[in-house]
């Protein structure tokens, strides 16, 4: 196995761990995005080194990366306007207030 | 050890370390800031595996979706100077532990998994550039149109969310 790879796919993993204790640790619905962004971002590392050491010729792997962009840009913009009504309403985008929410 | 496995570890840990920061400063423009520079850190580890094209959209796109970022942290937070050290975390030892173990099945996956024949040479960045926009008008069009309604689909449900609702009177 090339170090290359493993480097990119450890990268991948630790992005995606450090993602994971953000979105789970955070109260303010901001910070969880960001923890959200650094799991997406750990996808994406491992679809481009997937791409580069697997499948150069493949264009679908770079594919794959704009859509994982698309759902990071998706997820900011719906993320926002959730934040802005929620603020809006009760005045604070803390999570630990937003117990009405659970189902 | 050649220059790109130099490079590729470089940028990736300065990626994971930024990505760390995120969560560990008080100061909300501060942690934007380090999200921005992760994500930037990455865009150099895409242009490090010769993915060029992917390597300057993610520094574009981040550089400015963490801007916007910024500006809603300092709007929305109660501290964004960090200033009073407020703790906005909670389950603490939860997240941790879910953290270690996602990383640690990752990486599990990362080393025992036999990922079959490496390429040792890529398209260079004209070529590359070509065949994706081949793949998107041909094969993946109906990925990429999906994805482009989504996000128009999204910014409207987005400002329908976030618009202020105006109390209309009989006589309006």
């Amino acid at each position: 196995m090339s170090i290359e790879l493993l480097l990119a796919l450890i990268t991948g993993a630790a992005l995606f761990g450090v993602g994971i204790y953000g979105a789970l640790s955070q109260t303010n619905l901001v910070m969880i995005m960001m923890g959200i962004e650094l799991i997406l971002a750990g996808a994406m590392v491992n679809l481009v080194a997937f791409w580069r050491y697997l499948h150069p010729d493949n264009p679908a792997g770079q594919m794959f990366v704009l859509i994982i962009m698309t759902v990071m840009a998706i997820e900011m913009a719906v993320g926002f306007g959730v934040a802005i009504a929620r603020f809006r309403a009760k005045g604070s985008v803390e999570m630990e207030e937003a117990a009405e929410l659970k189902g | 050890m050649t220059a790109q496995m130099f490079f590729i570890g470089f940028f990736g840990l300065a990626g994971v370390w930024f990505g760390i920061v995120v969560f560990r400063t008080f100061s909300m423009v501060r942690s934007a800031l380090a999200l921005l520079f992760s994500q930037t850190a990455l865009g150099a580890m895409f242009l490090s595996m010769q993915a060029e094209f992917l390597g300057v959209l993610q520094i574009m796109m981040m550089a400015t979706e963490m801007s916007i970022m910024a500006i809603f942290m300092v709007m929305f937070m109660m501290d964004p100077g960090g200033l009073g050290e407020m703790d906005m975390t909670h389950q603490k030892r939860l997240s941790l532990g879910a953290g270690i173990v996602s990383f640690m099945a990752a990486v599990a996956v990362a080393v025992f998994v036999d990922w079959g024949p490496l390429a040792s040479v890529s398209p260079d960045a004209a070529q590359q550039t070509i065949d994706l926009g081949l793949e998107l008008l041909g094969r993946s069009m109906l990925i990429f149109e999906t994805a482009g309604i989504t996000i128009l689909t999204a910014m409207i449900a987005a400002t329908a969310v976030a618009i202020q609702p105006v109390k209309r009177t009989r006589e309006q």
